[in-house]
């Protein structure tokens, strides 16, 4: 009983160094295995969360193709791009994040202007704010304390809240309502918050506050377009995209993706009013 | 040495038993050194801290010294210079712990199981069985620890030690934890058993009664340290240290000067509270030296009230009863020698004749100290009376 | 209901307890049974991911593994995927961020064998490996049971490491808590409720298995 599989005079570390083999080769074959052709990951600015759902749905319709959606701030995935994120395709909000992956190599080329975005202000039903596009509205609660808490997308990586952040400094409002502001991590986020009810409104994408399940939430007006840089949207294929992606890129430029991009209130590259 | 049966395992071997010599300083001061022979039962007696479980957890491989050997059947299981070191699961050492160590999970049956590893799948159950049987617990092989008595896990205990068939067999006061009628019965069995047992056994104990009841030879232990080997009855009544004689419980314990070593088969004669004492012969010690010696209570005789000293020789003691003890059907009595609180001489008596020599504090009485008792040792260092 | 989440979730959670198994038995077995020097040190690395904040553990994990770092690249040259933003990544961040509710409890359960017992099991000629799969185990498993479901559930409920080792890529590292969080930001209630009731659910079962395996412990020695 004692000599069973004949170990050697430390069994035990003969049993040891077995187990980690074992470990380490199939952690080796699984990640290997794991290379399969799979449906491409495609990185969609928040603001894109229905738009792009759509557009993809129309996709599969007329391809029979899957495509994997991850929607977040745009600054968030290009910084992920940058540390080797397996996207193979990424439309962002801002064009300068698509412009200076481009510079460091890590895209096929310039990618393409898909679309252009517009802002508005949004308040949840209920909300002692109106939804006044030219903030005189905001103007005056502000002084009167009406608004407590106001959600723009944070700045620092979503170019939504970077116009938030622009208007309200053209309006000079920005000094009055920066401490009462709470930040999304993304525009879809602060739309979220600002249809709560937690807040007393924000400022979020066109694109958010058209969808269904927004609107139903709160009043919206547009804020004037001079007021901010405009929101350029440039989509690119990355490095490693592959076939699938390549005809998602094509079909985002077909009047069907257009479509649907105009329903949701983008502006369409080349129809600037 | 008697016959043998299955537990010997295997043929006539070179017997040489037991030999164990340890040191150590830290972290548990170790100076040990005794050997014990098959079918012997040696005693390690000593107080509690003196390192007894240790050395037996050394023996059975639990416990590594800096320095020393231990060796069984002239195999070396521990040699600090030969840097030989057997481990514990490749000895074959049964050791029966102080709280019976069983596999709480298993049945009787399976914790013996577990020690017949050296013996084919088919063959394990039978002989459990059998070891069980020898233990007196047929029938309760399918109970688990928990639904056995203190007695009976240690009995499995014993049988999962045996199991082993082990060279050497290691009791740590196996008898500490039962009730005293149990322990009794243990008493008769173990020594029943021993008769078949043909390996050295070593049973740990601070209990002096149980050595004398049941070994043939006592170590005595204080502080890791030898103190003394023998015979029990050796080791008590002839103590070779004053230390020694402490252990052991004795409790006259006094100073005297050699006066003179009669010639054979004459005394060795005391000086000692202003009275001679005669002796055994012991010319060891020196015309003029101070001595240490010691009477067991067993050798004290009480002179009885209504017969009158006819001048024994032995030893006569005149004094005041300072401390009379009714113990059961022991009178435990202290005599204080002239009067003098401080020399006390201890002794018990039956109840019923200190009933009739109406023995009781602050009465006079008179004992006989037996020459044949009187045991000498070296001078103690502590400072004591002379007289 | 985003099913791809929850397989991947519960994909994650099986194989961190298999890879947890034989590392906690391992060091919780060593941890209790030897005093070492530097044993203090090591019990506070183990406990440390209990109290970390996750954003620290997750930031000090992809400064480890991220492209840049020479593991990163290591495992780049030889898998082709990068360890982080993949599955694989969030495999080994889960092990790490894992181990005090593996090795804690084992080492309870180990703890609580007497020392007696386990020297009885040499004595009975057991060598060590045996007495640990015949002696050690069968008495431990109340403690490992349990360290394997508090893994189990603590690793489907893990939100920030995910996150910032794994991004959000759905099928590969967008677990069900991630998924919760992307449909509130969807604005899909419905789905993100389901997802919630479900984990509540799991959890529920977790701490009453626990619990239930916890009293076992006493009664199996006792």
């Amino acid at each position: 009983m004692g000599v069973w599989f004949g170990w050697s005079r430390s069994p035990r570390r003969s049993f040891r160094a077995l187990a980690f083999g074992i470990m380490l080769a199939a952690m080796a074959g699984w990640a290997a295995g794991a290379v399969a052709e799979e449906p491409p990951t495609i990185a969609g600015a928040a603001d894109l969360q229905f738009a792009l759902t759509d557009i993809a749905a129309a996709f599969k319709a007329e391809t029979g193709l899957d495509v994997k959606l991850a929607f977040g701030s745009s600054g968030n995935f290009a910084r992920q791009i940058r540390q080797g994120a397996p996207f193979e395709m990424y439309l962002s909000a801002d064009e300068n994040y698509v412009l200076d992956l481009g510079k460091d190599g890590l895209t096929r080329d310039d990618g393409a202007l898909y679309a252009v975005g517009r802002i508005v202000i949004i308040v949840p039903h209920g909300s002692p704010l109106e939804a006044d596009g030219t903030f005189e509205d905001l103007r005056a609660a502000l002084k009167d304390g009406r608004v407590q808490k106001f959600a723009i997308a944070n700045p620092e990586h979503a170019p939504y809240g970077r116009r938030a952040e622009e208007t309200l400094r053209h309006a000079g409002l920005w000094e009055a309502i920066e401490d009462r502001l709470v930040l999304g991590e993304n525009v879809s986020q602060a739309a979220q918050f600002a249809t709560s009810g937690s807040t007393q409104g924000g400022i979020i994408a066109y694109s958010l506050a058209l969808s269904p399940k927004v609107s139903a939430l709160g009043r919206f007006e547009l804020i004037p377009a001079e007021w901010h840089e405009p929101l350029r949207q440039r989509m690119v294929l990355l490095e490693n995209a592959g076939a699938t992606a390549e005809r998602f890129f094509a079909f985002l430029q077909e009047p069907a993706a257009r479509a649907i991009m105009r329903q949701y209130g983008f502006v369409l590259p080349g129809e600037e009013s | 040495m008697g016959s043998r049966d299955g537990l010997a395992g295997g043929s006539a071997e070179v017997c040489c038993g037991l030999s164990v010599r340890l040191a150590q300083d830290t972290p548990i001061p170790l100076a040990a050194a005794f050997a014990c022979a098959p079918g012997e039962m040696l005693a390690l007696v000593g107080p509690s801290g003196s390192g007894k479980s240790t050395i037996l957890r050394t023996i059975a491989g639990l416990y590594r010294p800096k320095n020393g050997s231990v060796g069984v059947d002239g195999e070396a299981w521990f040699d600090s210079e030969a840097g030989v070191w057997v481990p514990a699961h490749r000895r074959r050492a049964g050791l029966v712990f102080q709280s019976y160590a069983l596999f709480p999970h298993l049945t009787a049956l399976d914790n013996v199981t577990a020690a017949l590893g050296h013996l084919s799948r088919a063959e394990r159950r039978a002989r459990a069985g059998q070891l069980l049987e020898l233990v007196h617990l047929a029938g309760l092989e399918g109970r688990r620890p928990a639904e056995l008595s203190g007695g009976q896990q240690q009995r499995v205990a014993v049988a999962r030690a045996l199991g082993r068939e082990p060279k050497v067999l290691l009791l740590d006061e196996p008898f500490s934890a039962v009730d005293k009628a149990t322990r009794q019965k243990l008493y008769r069995e173990l020594a029943a058993m021993r008769q078949r047992l043909s390996m050295p056994v070593v049973l740990v104990t601070h209990d002096l009664d149980e050595a004398l009841m049941l070994a043939d030879r006592l170590s005595l232990l204080h502080h890791g340290r030898t103190l003394q080997d023998g015979s029990p009855l050796q080791v008590m009544q002839q103590p070779a240290t004053v230390e020694a004689a402490r252990l052991v419980g004795q409790r006259n314990l006094f100073e005297a000067i050699v006066l003179e070593h009669q010639a054979p088969p004459g005394f060795t004669l005391l000086r000692w509270c202003g009275r001679i004492l005669e002796s055994e012969r012991n010319p060891i010690y020196q015309v003029g030296a101070s001595v240490s010696w010691m009477i067991p209570s067993s050798h004290l005789v009480l002179h009885r009230r209504d017969r009158p000293s006819r001048g024994e020789h032995e030893n006569p003691v005149p004094g005041i009863i300072t401390e009379c003890l009714a113990l059961g059907e022991t009178t435990s009595c202290v005599l204080a020698v002239d009067g003098r609180a401080e020399l006390s001489l201890a002794f018990s008596v039956p109840s019923h004749v200190a009933a009739r020599n109406r023995l009781a504090v602050g009465e006079r009485a008179t004992v006989s100290l037996l020459a044949s008792g009187i045991h000498l040792m070296p001078p103690d260092d502590t400072p004591r009376p002379v007289g | 209901m985003d099913w791809t989440a929850l397989r991947l979730s519960l994909e994650l959670g099986f194989l961190t307890v298999l890879l947890l198994l034989p590392i906690g038995i391992w060091v919780g077995r060593r941890l209790a049974y030897q005093d070492f020097r530097g044993k203090g040190l090591a019990e506070a690395l183990v406990a440390l991911p209990l109290v970390l904040p996750p954003t620290v553990l997750g930031y000090y994990l992809l400064v480890a593994f991220g492209a840049g770092s020479p593991v990163g690249q290591v495992w780049q040259s030889l898998f082709g995927r990068p360890l982080v933003f993949t599955f694989e990544g969030l495999l080994v961040a889960s092990v790490i961020f894992n181990l005090p509710f593996a090795i804690q409890p084992m080492q309870r359960g180990f703890e609580a064998i007497p020392r007696e017992v386990r020297e009885a099991a040499a004595c009975c000629g057991l060598a060590p490996w045996q007495a640990l799969l015949r002696i050690e185990l069968p008495l431990a498993w109340p403690g490992i049971l349990t360290a394997m479901v508090l893994s189990f559930a603590h690793t489907l409920g893990e939100f920030g490491i995910v996150l910032m080792v794994g991004g959000s890529i759905p099928g590969e590292t967008k677990t069900i808590a991630i998924a919760i969080y992307d449909r509130v930001q969807a604005f899909d209630d419905v789905a993100a409720a389901q997802m919630a009731a479900l984990l509540l659910a799991l959890s529920l079962a977790t701490i009453a298995l626990t619990y239930g395996l916890s009293r076992r412990v006493g009664r199996r020695l006792g």
